[in-house]
């Protein structure tokens, strides 16, 4: 094969170079694929297919439910299952590769490749007036309803579907596309819909007319960075603009006036459109290139081409990517295709090689560099080590190299090589390679259960093999014959019990499959905390659960363990499991004191803390209004009683059996007085006796209630400044000697009172003694007139 | 200050909360209200500004606190805090939207702040509106609020902590600390005093593990950068010094915030104060113009940068050199004869200006503070702290406190002192306790007897259990009372407290340092037998070494609460090859000090002195939950304080 020169199947489109690369020959049989709804995953992902009902055949019965198959890009069967949900009305994978199927009456459901799925609906738009079309995008759906209004769910894993802005049509746009979230400016989706001759563009909030005039258009068509659209006309023109309208690109008349089966992109720069045997490329300048088939095909844009699957084969086609044009293209001089040269004349044995590189010496590195990534980007193996042996021969004239991008693309393109064998059939390109991360085809390698070779490459390229080795146990439990003992060894064997493996997802699974002896023992080897907890309440192991939840730290697993098991345990036994964990009771007071104040007593109550519910009694009592006097008096009373039956409450039994007496004076003063007293302290209550001119009153409850009399003073004094008694001030000064003069002065300097101030910064210097060696010098410094 | 020649930038945090702020914004297409939760909206202002609500469509602000919102809006995006009684009040709103004689179809976003949780998710469920909103999560944790502070900005977490014994902030610490080591690196070296703190680092380590588990040895090294460009974190529980911020702050800040109170960095005045001029045109006695303003304090005010740290006293007189400073600039037109002079002296004009402006706003506050520290009261307080602190535990100032109860004083002043009495004697004897609970009650209401009993249950205020009172030892040891504290030029941390240093930061200093911060006496130097300035190559000495408490265990074991000293090892760089080591830092090395359950305006201000004093070998920089004063401390343990957490 490599033999043959690779630049002799390249096309010309305008400057560029195309080629057209066979990966396989489909391993399947006599498939017909204009009778299947065909969905093909990018970067080299699965095929799913299903009969298509629209073209029911005359022989078939149509009591035949069909089948969904799922193949490699291969053609190899991975999985099939029998479809008996109702019509589908499209589908399409995610990047996770899970399928999705959106159904006629609205449900969606979300298959991974062995057939377990998941479904939820589309809202009641599509549930009342049926699903007329739907597109689907790495992680959403978005669907034409039936009255024409649009339904988005933007994350399949949390799907909560949304109606955009209202397009206002009363019959189906003449075709429709959109730009996915992360294609667009605003990161929001935004839908095109061909509508009479111009077109609409709608996203959650507007509907935008673009004033179009040359429609209406039969195919429209995203380019894969979302910036331009390929529009096909009624009169069979292709029409390329950028997607905001402002730019218009090409035109192109195909002379078809039927619309193409399939129009698609490949890369950004040429549009293909496919009719029953034929593939027609257009590029930005009109120029094309048409290529025959047999029948039907499906393509599937890649980022750097278009996946062409044919009843009976796999194709790339692409252009030609740099490295490989710098090298092989006729004539070529770029140091890369001398450096290719130099290295086929020194396999010759010839002195000319010499010459070649000396020719080039100053753009080795770089002819290097590019001899290697085209190595990267050959599909044939003897040419990729043809390629690499001629990076590795122009190494050697180098003093430096970084050798580590050689080392990278030797290792990526064994990885690839491995990916592409059959067996596999994930045929990628080191774009699409790079792209997608080795990460995630190790997901991908798992989600198909091919576990050894996940695992190799984990080794190869030193990324953890972890979940690669989870993923084994899972699917080995779930497949299982053996019986709990063999496998708890085996699993624990492979997976080891001191490398951190986290087991609470093999737990789980072997919980689910029904062996639950298995998950406790699994359990057990989980080295986070937090994992286990969910997995525990599941196995109803609740005490454990909240046990762990608590060791995290985690104040929001503690709640979760906590709730789940008030929920499904009797409450004397949920109170004895939380009653010895000091946090689990915290949280749970603190959540009663705001969700659930019953609960909270009766657990103060199951635990005899009387001081407690006291308290909690009293706090609801604080809270009370004006109009709910006598609850608030009956709570208190309770609270009251609770306190006197614990012997730790004996201050503040002390202190309530007071406040119930106040409560009961205070009812009487007012309807003495005529003023409400609720609320007050005892203290302000006396105040406003004071206030009110009810000395004798004041003087009762100062008796009764055995306050101080110097506290009772200041009482006073405050009243009678207030009040503005001067005389009643005077009188009381004279009369209590005891308090002295100074608590007086200073609070009538605080009241702004100076003229009465000096008054009675006289009458203490006239009385002499003490109090004025102490203080009559600071007066009169304070109220000398400024 | 250290600010500029910090190698370690707190703005990157802000950059990542406004990041993600954006994120938030544009989940939601078009025109949009939105409803902020008013514990969230402090943080909020610190990483953005209205105008960048407006440009990603905001058309206006709710204030969560609403029970009903009117809104044209067709989408609603509320931030708030994971708070059960939000969820009520969410709940609250939609219906009110869904009932009603016409009922309006909104879509409703939820970000939570710092992450969503399982147990809101279950109230909105409970609420039967769970399906009617997006949720989703904006992880706002350690905001700055200045070059050298960072701050959680989580108000209840004093009486979370220690009173409610939820422990969730220290959840949501810990994940901060996470994150902080994926930006800056790990952190070498953790030590920390008190139960909280313990449980803090251990949860640290743990999260830090378990990391390393699900990611493998490339990656791990991907999550955490190179190189540690913090040294050491030094955890401080609130409780192990609950003295320091009973006691009035005396710095310029610590009383601003003593007086008017500053919330994340922004106080309230009256507009008289600012002396903004009055716009000609509009009349002066509108209402409108005597609403309080809203004035940011930090570092962008250069005056304030210089006056902040300083004790009240020194103000005053700072304020009047640049005053005239700013005169004689003023003054400098006049010699200006050549139009290039001229030209330079406009240059200068907007600074001047500005800083004009700046000195009217602090001459007026410093004068309003004035009057407030001359008050007779205030000085009689500060007297009794003073006396307190320093172990003179007169009956004189036992007895003002019952004055100031018999005189209806406000509640906090008296239980801030009646804290710092029990604090400083181990507790009160039975009969006085009972006494002043009683006097209590009976002037302020019975709901106190729930306050007192979450006082006693957070330790502030209680009876005395043994004589012995482990606060007489910590003072001696940790030197905490210096009497020629020289407030002009201070030569200890006490000068913040004009003569008593927070235990807190002695903590720290002597973590740093191990030294108390003694100024070695010539005599006593010589009779030991030791050359006399053997004190300060000790000192610098210190600095080179990581923090430690090597050598303060004793003083350590008076304090409630654990202490530790952990170490982390770095991610092993070893698939980086020869790209390591050219990625060490130079430069002083960084601390981290991190109060658990809050700091005060005067523990800032301290550290901000130990940095300087560590002659740039040490930078510090303060992380807290939140920032506090003994008001507001003692505030979170009344008995009627809104229970806002789970």
């Amino acid at each position: 094969m490599t033999d043959g020169v690779p630049a002799d199947d390249w096309n010309l489109l305008h400057d560029r170079f195309y080629r057209k690369i066979e990966l396989y020959d489909l391993a399947w049989k006599d498939v017909d694929l204009s009778k299947f709804m065909v969905s093909i995953a990018p970067f080299g992902g699965p095929i799913a297919m299903i009969r298509n009902d629209k073209k029911v055949l005359a022989l078939q019965s149509q009591n035949v439910k069909p089948i969904m198959y799922i193949y490699t890009s291969s053609g190899r069967l991975i999985n099939q299952f029998q479809w008996d949900k109702g019509r589908i009305v499209g589908m399409g994978w995610t990047n996770t590769e899970l399928l999705v199927c959106v159904l006629e009456y609205g449900s969606v459901r979300v298959y991974d490749i062995h057939g377990e799925f998941y479904q939820f609906s589309l809202g009641q738009d599509a549930k009342d007036y049926g699903v007329y079309d739907c597109h689907i995008w790495e992680s959403g759906v978005v669907a034409l309803t039936g009255n024409y209004k649009l339904v988005v769910v933007n994350d399949l894993d949390e799907p909560r579907p949304k109606v955009l802005c209202d397009p206002g049509l009363n019959q189906a746009p003449s075709c429709w596309t959109f730009i996915p979230p992360h294609l667009t400016l605003s990161r929001h989706i935004e839908v095109y819909l061909s509508v009479g001759s111009t077109v609409l563009v709608v996203d959650a909030s507007n509907v935008g007319d673009q004033q179009v005039q040359n429609g209406p258009f039969s195919r429209m068509s995203v380019s894969p960075n979302g910036k331009v659209l390929a529009l096909f006309t009624a009169d069979g023109r292709l029409w390329v603009v950028s997607s905001d309208f402002q730019k218009e690109l090409a035109e192109f008349s195909t002379g078809s006036a039927t619309p193409p089966l399939q129009m698609t992109w490949c890369g950004t720069d040429s549009v293909v459109m496919h009719w029953e045997d034929t593939l027609l490329m257009v590029g930005p300048f009109g120029d094309w290139i048409k290529y025959s088939y047999d029948g039907v095909v499906s393509m599937v844009p890649e980022v750097d081409g278009v996946r062409i699957i044919t009843s009976d084969k796999c194709e790339f086609l692409q252009k030609v990517p740099d490295a490989c044009e710098k090298v092989f293209k006729i004539g070529s001089t770029d140091p890369g295709a001398i450096l290719y040269d130099a290295f086929e004349l020194f396999e010759k044995r010839s002195a000319k090689a010499d010459e070649n590189i000396r020719n080039i010496k100053p753009e080795l590195a770089d002819a290097v560099d590019t001899c290697i990534e085209a190595a990267g980007s050959e599909f044939n193996e003897a040419r990729q080590k043809l390629l690499l042996k001629a990076g590795s021969f122009g190494k050697c004239f180098l003093d430096s190299y970084d050798v580590d991008r050689f080392v990278e693309v030797c290792q990526v393109i064994r990885v690839m090589n491995a990916l592409r064998e059959p067996d596999f059939g994930i045929p990628l390109t080191l774009q699409q390679y790079r792209r997608l991360t080795p990460d995630i085809i190790v997901n991908r390698l798992v989600n198909r259960h091919h576990h050894l070779l996940a695992l190799r490459l984990c080794e190869y390229l030193q990324i953890k093999k972890d979940r690669v080795m989870i993923h084994w146990a899972c699917a080995k439990i779930k497949k299982s014959v053996e019986d709990e003992e063999t496998l708890s060894r085996l699993i624990v064997e492979k997976l080891g019990t001191d490398k951190g493996v986290s087991y609470a997802e093999v737990a789980k699974t072997a919980f689910q499959s029904g062996q639950s002896k298995l998950a406790t023992k699994l359990l057990d080897f989980e080295p986070r905390a937090g994992s286990q907890v969910p997995l525990l309440m599941s196995m109803k192991e609740d005490e454990h659960a909240l046990t762990k939840a608590i060791e995290s730290g985690d104040t929001d697993l503690v709640y979760l363990a906590m709730l789940h098991m008030k929920r499904s345990l009797p409450t004397a036994d949920f109170f004895r499991i939380i009653s010895n964990k000091p946090l689990a009771c915290s949280l749970f007071e603190t959540f009663c004191k705001q969700q659930d104040i019953k609960s909270l007593k009766d657990f103060y109550y199951q635990d005899d803390r009387k001081l407690d519910i006291a308290n909690v009694t009293l706090l609801e009592s604080c809270g009370l209004e004006q109009e709910e006097a006598n609850i608030k008096l009956e709570l208190v009373k309770s609270a009251m009683k609770m306190y006197q039956e614990d012997r730790n409450g004996a201050f503040e039994a002390k202190a309530i059996e007071d406040q119930v007496r106040l409560m009961g004076t205070q009812i009487q003063l007012e309807r003495d007085v005529g003023h409400s007293f609720m609320n007050l302290s005892l203290s302000e209550t006396i105040f406003k006796c004071l206030l009110l001119g009810h000395g004798n009153r004041a003087a009762k409850l100062k008796s009764d209630y055995k306050v101080p009399d110097k506290r009772f003073w200041w009482l006073k004094i405050k009243a009678l400044i207030k009040t503005q008694n001067w005389d009643g001030l005077e009188k009381f000064a004279r009369s209590n000697q005891r308090f002295g003069f100074s608590g007086i002065i200073d609070s009538l300097i605080k009241a702004n009172h100076i003229s009465q101030a000096q008054h009675f910064l006289e009458i203490l210097i006239k009385t002499g003694g003490p109090e004025k060696d102490a203080h009559a010098e600071r007066y009169i410094a304070l109220l000398r007139p400024a | 200050m250290a600010g500029d020649s910090l190698p370690f930038n707190v703005q990157v945090l802000r950059d990542l909360a406004r990041h993600e702020l954006v994120d938030v914004l544009d989940s939601v297409r078009g025109k949009k209200g939105l409803v902020i939760d008013q514990t969230v909206s402090g943080p909020l202002s610190l990483v953005a500004e209205f105008t960048l609500f407006k440009e990603h469509g905001v058309e206006k602000v709710y204030q969560m606190e609403t029970p009903r919102i009117d809104t044209d809006c067709k989408a609603l995006i509320y931030i708030c805090r994971p708070k059960i009684h939000l969820m009520k009040r969410i709940a609250e709103h939609i219906r009110a939207h869904q009932q009603g004689p016409n009922p309006t179809k909104i879509e409703y976003s939820v970000f939570f702040v710092p992450r969503r949780t399982m147990v809101c998710e279950r109230v909105l469920e409970e609420e039967g509106v769970y399906g009617e909103v997006t949720l989703g999560e904006f992880h706002l944790d350690l905001v700055p609020l200045d070059e050298d502070v960072v701050s959680m900005e989580l108000d209840n977490s004093f009486r979370e902590l220690y009173l409610d014994g939820d422990t969730s902030s220290v959840y949501y610490v810990a994940k901060a600390i996470m994150k902080l080591q994926t930006v800056f690196g790990v952190i070498p070296r953790i030590i920390g005093k008190g139960t909280c703190a313990k449980l803090l680092v251990d949860l640290v380590l743990r999260m830090r593990r378990e990391l390393s588990i699900s990611a493998d040895e490339s990656t791990n090294s991907r999550i955490f950068p190179a190189s540690s460009e913090i040294d050491s974190l030094i955890i401080i529980d609130r409780t192990v010094d609950l003295v320091t911020p009973m006691c009035t702050q005396l710095t310029y800040e610590g009383l601003i915030d003593e007086k008017y109170g500053v919330r994340s960095t922004f106080v309230e005045l009256d507009p008289s104060l600012i002396g903004a001029p009055v716009p000609a045109g509009s009349s002066s006695a509108s209402p409108a113009s005597n609403k309080p303003k809203k004035v940011p304090l930090n570092s962008g005010d250069k005056l304030y940068t210089q006056l902040r740290d300083l004790n009240f006293a020194v103000v005053g007189g700072l304020l009047s050199q640049v005053a005239r400073r700013i005169h004689e600039d003023f003054e400098e037109r006049h010699q200006a004869r050549t139009v290039s002079q001229l030209k330079e002296f406009v240059g200068k004009l907007g600074n001047l200006q500005a800083e004009q402006q700046s000195l009217r706003l602090h001459t007026n506050i410093a004068e309003e503070l004035t009057k407030y520290t001359l008050d007779q009261d205030f000085n009689k307080i500060l007297e009794a702290q003073q006396n307190f602190v320093a172990g003179i535990l007169n009956n004189i100032h036992v007895d003002y406190i019952e004055e100031l109860i018999d005189k209806q004083a406000p509640l906090m002043h008296v239980l801030r002192l009646l804290c710092l009495y029990s604090l400083v004697n181990g507790g009160f004897k039975a009969k006085q306790f009972d006494y002043f609970r009683k006097e209590l009650i009976q002037t302020y209401g019975y709901e106190h007897v729930l306050t007192l009993q979450n006082l006693a249950k957070t330790g502030l205020f209680r009876r005395q259990e043994s004589a012995r009172n482990p606060y007489s030892q910590v003072r001696k040891a940790l030197r905490l009372i210096v009497d020629d504290v020289d407030e002009h030029q201070p030569n200890d941390i006490s000068y913040v407290y004009s003569g008593y240093a927070p235990i807190s930061v002695r903590l720290v200093q002597v973590a740093c340092t191990r030294s108390a911060g003694e100024v070695p006496k010539a005599a006593a130097g010589s009779a030991a037998g030791t050359p006399t300035n053997a004190g300060a190559p000790s000192v610098a000495a210190g600095s080179q070494a990581p923090p430690s408490w090597k050598g303060f265990e004793e003083a350590l074991g008076l304090l409630p609460g654990p202490h530790f000293e952990e170490s982390q090892k770095p991610p092993d760089y070893a698939w980086l090859g020869k790209r390591k080591n050219s990625m060490a830092r130079t430069g002083p090395k960084v601390t981290m000090v991190l109060f658990l359950g809050g700091c005060t305006f005067t523990e800032i201000s301290a550290i901000r002195f130990l940095a300087q004093q560590e002659d740039g070998l040490r930078d510090y920089v303060i992380a807290t939950t939140n920032i506090i004063n003994g008001t507001t401390l003692v505030e979170a343990t009344l008995g009627t304080a809104a229970v806002n957490s789970a």
